[in-house]
C-alpha cells in the first residue's frame, strides 16, 4: 500500500505538467497552423520546417536540450518550467498538424458560402470553418492528449516529481523492485481511461450537435 | 556558428555516430522482435475464439497502456527482483519489443482486415485450411497494406531508443550527455544530436509519405 | 423428380438458413444428379446464394441434411476440418466478384491450391494449371497479375482455378452479374463447354438466354423456396406459378 501512496504522490505532477503543455501547445498551434497553410511561401515553409523540426527531435532531447542545454547560460528554468515549455512546443507542432488536417477537411464550399453571404475572413473562420475544423480535430487532439500523459514519463530524466520519478525513487528506497513500475504502469493506464470516455462522450455530443 | 562551434561539432561526430549505430541497432532488435510479436497478437486479436481474443485485445491495451519509459524501467529496474537481470542493451531492446508488439499488433489488425472477405471465402471454398489461408492470402497482403503504417512506427521507435538513455545504453543521446558532462557545453552537443536526430528521422518520414502515396494508388 | 440419393451429386433435404430473425432459406430439397446442369433463378433477395453456399458450408444451415458426393453431413452438429476439407475438395465454386489472389500471378493463383489441398509438386500443378488456362482460352496471361486482367478474364481465370482440384461438381453463383455483356460472353461460352463436357453444375443466374440453352432443368425460388422447377422449356415459356411469371416478365422487361 505504501508503494502505491509513494507513486500516487507524482500524480498531481504528471496532471500538471501535461495539462500545462497542451494549454502552452493548443495556443501555439494555432499561428502555427495558420502559418503552414499561409498564401505567403515562405511563411508557409518556415511553419513546416519548425513543426518537423518540432516533431523530429525526441521529447528527452528536447528536454535535456532546454534544461541543460539553454539552463547552462541563456535561460535558467526549474525542471518544472523547462518540462512544461518543452513539451508544450512539441505539442505546438504536433496540434498544429492536427489543427491543419481539421482545416483541410472543411469544405471549401464553405468559404466560398460565407464569403458569399458577405462574411468577411475572419468572421468566416470564427463562426463557420473554426467551429467545423474543431469537431474534425477533436478526436485526433484527444489521442493526442493520451499520449502526452504518457509521454510527460520522460520529465522525470529532468527531476521532475511525476509518477515515473516517484515509482523509480521508490524501488531504488525501497529495493522492492516490480511493484512500483507496476503500480505506475496502473496509474497510467488508469489515468488515460477517463480521458478516453471524455473524447468518445464529448465526440458523440458534438456529432449529435452537428447532425440536428 | 563560429569556427570553434564547428570544429567541436566535426570533433564529437565519430561519438555522436557510434551512438547513432546504437540507436539504430536497437531500433531494427525491437522492430525484429516486435513486429513478429505484433503480427501473432494481431491473429490472435482476429482469431475466431472468443477468450484468446480477449485476452490478446487486454495484452495490448496494457501494452499501449504503459509508457515505453515505465516499461524500460521496469525491464531494466524491475525484473531482477524476479530473477531475470538483462544487461542495459538487452533490456532496452526487450523493452522496446513489447511496446512495439503492442502498438504494431493494431497496425497489423487494420492491415489483415483490409483483405476482402471475398478472398478469405474462395480460399475456403477451394478447400484450404483456415491455416493456409492465413499464410497464403491474408497475411501477405495485410502485411503490405501495412507497411507505410510500421514504417511511421518504426520512426518513433526510432525517437524512443533516446528513452533508453536512462538505462545507460550508450545510443546517441548517452553518447551526447557524455560529451557535455565533460566539456560542460551541453547545449552545443545537445544540439548537434537533435541535428543528427533529424537527418534521420526527416527522410525517413518522406519515403513513409512517398510510400503511402505509392501504395494509395495501387490499392 | 424422382431421384434415389445414391446417383445425386448433391442431395439437401429439408435445408434451413436463418439469418438473426430473418428465414433466407426455408425447407428446401435440390437433388443434383451427375452431369445435371441446374439454373437457379429467381427474384433478388430469393435465398438463391444462401442456397448455393449452403452446398459447400460457406453458410451453416440450421436445419436439414446434405449429402455431396456420398459423404453424408449434419451441419448443425459439429463439422470436422477434414470432413469439410474433404467436402470442399469435390466442389468447385465460381463468385460473381472472382476473388482471384491479387498478390499473386494468374498461374500462382491457380497452382497454390492444388500445391496446398491435393498436395501436387509445383511442377505437376503448373503442367496442369497451363492446360487448364488454355482451356478457358488465356494461355498467354499466366504470369500476368489480376489487375492486369479484364474482368471476363479474371472470372475464365476464377473458372480454372476451381477446376484445377477436379472437382465432381461446379458451383456458380451469378458469375456474369459483374461483367460488361460482352465480356460475360466469354465467360458463359466457357460455362457452356463445362455443361457439353460433362460437368454437373448448379448455376444461380439471370441470364435467362443461359438457362434455356444449357440448363438441363431450371429452379425458380421466392421468399426462400422453391417454387417451381422443370425442364426450362416448360419453366421459361409456359410456368404455372403465378410469381414465376411475373418475375419472367420482370427480367425479359429489363
Ligand atoms: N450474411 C448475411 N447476413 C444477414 N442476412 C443475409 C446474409 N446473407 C444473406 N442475407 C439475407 O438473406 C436473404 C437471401 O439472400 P441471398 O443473398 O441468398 O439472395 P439472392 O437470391 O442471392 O439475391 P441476389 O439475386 O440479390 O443475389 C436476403 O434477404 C439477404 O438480405
Ligand atoms: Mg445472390
Amino acid at each position: 500500500m505504501s508503494h502505491l501512496h509513494a507513486v500516487l504522490l507524482g500524480v498531481p505532477w504528471t496532471l500538471a505538467v501535461m495539462l500545462a503543455a497542451l494549454a502552452i501547445g493548443a495556443v501555439l498551434a494555432v499561428p502555427l497552423a495558420a502559418a503552414r497553410r499561409s498564401r505567403v511561401a515562405p511563411l508557409r515553409w518556415a511553419a513546416r520546417l519548425a513543426i518537423d523540426v518540432l516533431r523530429g527531435i525526441p521529447p528527452i532531447v528536447w528536454l535535456f536540450i532546454i534544461f541543460f542545454g539553454l539552463g547552462d547560460k541563456v535561460l535558467r528554468l526549474g525542471p518544472f518550467q523547462a518540462a512544461v515549455l518543452g513539451l508544450g512546443l512539441i505539442s505546438a507542432g504536433y496540434l498544429a498538424e492536427i489543427y491543419r488536417g481539421g482545416l483541410t477537411a472543411v469544405h471549401k464550399g464553405q468559404w466560398e458560402a460565407a464569403s458569399a453571404l458577405g462574411m468577411g475572413r475572419a468572421d468566416a473562420m470564427t463562426r463557420v470553418i473554426g467551429p467545423q475544423a474543431f469537431r474534425v480535430a477533436l478526436p485526433g487532439a484527444t489521442t493526442y492528449a493520451i499520449g502526452l500523459l504518457k509521454d510527460s514519463s520522460v520529465v522525470s530524466t529532468i527531476g521532475v516529481t511525476d509518477i515515473m520519478a516517484r515509482a523509480s525513487q521508490d524501488a531504488r528506497s525501497t529495493s522492492s523492485g516490480l511493484t512500483p513500475f507496476l503500480l505506475a504502469a496502473l496509474v497510467y493506464i488508469v489515468l488515460s481511461g477517463p480521458l478516453a470516455w471524455l473524447s468518445r462522450t464529448m465526440d458523440a455530443k458534438l456529432r449529435a450537435r452537428v447532425a440536428r | 556558428m563560429n569556427d570553434s562551434l564547428l570544429s567541436s561539432w566535426v570533433e564529437w561526430t565519430p561519438a555522436l555516430l557510434d551512438g547513432l549505430w546504437t540507436s539504430l541497432q536497437l531500433t531494427g532488435g525491437s522492430l525484429a522482435i516486435g513486429i513478429p510479436g505484433g503480427l501473432l497478437l494481431a491473429l490472435l486479436m482476429s482469431g475466431r475464439s472468443r477468450v484468446v481474443k480477449a485476452v490478446a485485445i487486454v495484452l495490448v491495451e496494457i501494452g499501449r497502456g504503459m509508457p515505453a519509459l515505465v516499461v524500460l524501467q521496469l525491464v531494466y529496474f524491475g525484473l531482477p527482483s524476479a530473477g531475470l537481470t538483462f544487461g542495459p542493451f538487452l533490456a532496452a531492446t526487450a523493452a522496446l519489443a513489447l511496446t512495439t508488439a503492442a502498438y504494431t499488433s493494431e497496425i497489423l489488425r487494420a492491415g489483415l482486415q483490409a483483405v476482402p472477405a471475398g478472398e478469405v471465402e474462395a480460399a475456403a471454398a477451394l478447400g484450404m485450411s483456415h491455416r493456409d489461408s492465413l499464410r497464403y492470402v491474408v497475411i501477405p497482403q495485410g502485411v503490405r497494406v501495412a507497411i507505410p503504417a510500421l514504417l511511421g512506427f518504426s520512426i518513433q521507435i526510432f525517437q524512443a531508443t533516446s528513452l533508453t538513455f536512462t538505462i545507460a545504453v550508450p545510443e546517441l543521446l548517452g553518447q551526447a550527455y557524455s560529451i557535455g558532462a565533460a566539456t560542460f557545453r551541453y547545449l552545443d552537443v545537445l544540439v548537434l544530436a537533435g541535428l543528427v536526430y533529424l537527418a534521420v528521422v526527416l527522410p525517413a518520414g518522406s519515403i513513409t509519405r512517398l510510400l503511402e502515396r505509392r501504395m494509395g494508388r495501387h490499392l | 423428380m424422382t431421384l434415389t440419393t445414391g446417383t445425386s451429386v448433391v442431395s439437401l433435404r429439408g435445408i434451413r438458413k436463418e439469418f438473426g430473425d430473418h428465414v433466407a432459406v426455408r425447407d428446401v430439397s435440390l437433388e443434383v444428379p451427375a452431369g445435371e446442369v441446374v439454373a437457379i433463378i429467381g427474384p433478388s433477395g430469393s435465398g438463391k446464394s444462401t442456397l448455393l453456399r449452403c452446398i459447400n458450408l460457406l453458410e451453416r444451415p440450421e436445419a436439414g441434411r446434405i449429402e455431396v458426393l456420398g459423404q453424408a453431413v449434419e451441419p448443425q452438429g459439429g463439422v470436422s476440418a477434414a470432413e469439410l476439407a474433404k467436402l470442399r475438395r469435390g466442389v468447385g465454386m465460381v463468385f460473381q466478384s472472382f476473388n482471384l489472389f491479387p498478390h499473386l500471378t494468374v498461374l500462382r493463383n491457380i497452382s497454390l491450391p492444388q500445391e496446398r489441398v491435393l498436395g501436387r509438386s509445383r511442377k505437376e500443378a503448373d503442367a496442369r494449371s497451363l492446360q487448364l488456362l488454355e482451356r478457358v482460352g488465356l494461355a498467354d496471361k499466366g504470369a500476368s497479375y489480376p489487375s492486369r486482367c479484364s474482368g471476363g478474364q479474371q472470372q475464365r481465370v476464377a473458372i480454372a482455378r476451381a477446376l484445377a482440384l477436379d472437382p465432381q461438381v461446379m458451383l456458380f453463383d451469378e458469375p456474369t452479374s459483374a461483367l460488361d455483356p460482352e465480356l460475360g460472353l466469354e465467360v458463359l461460352a466457357v460455362m457452356r463447354e463445362l455443361a457439353a463436357d460433362g460437368m454437373t453444375m448448379v448455376v444461380v443466374t439471370h441470364e435467362i438466354q443461359f438457362a434455356a440453352d444449357v440448363a438441363d432443368r431450371v429452379v425458380v425460388m421466392a421468399d426462400g423456396a422453391i417454387i417451381e422447377q422443370g425442364p426450362p422449356s416448360v419453366v421459361l415459356t409456359a410456368p404455372t406459378v403465378e410469381r414465376t411469371k411475373k418475375f419472367l416478365r420482370a427480367v425479359m422487361d429489363r
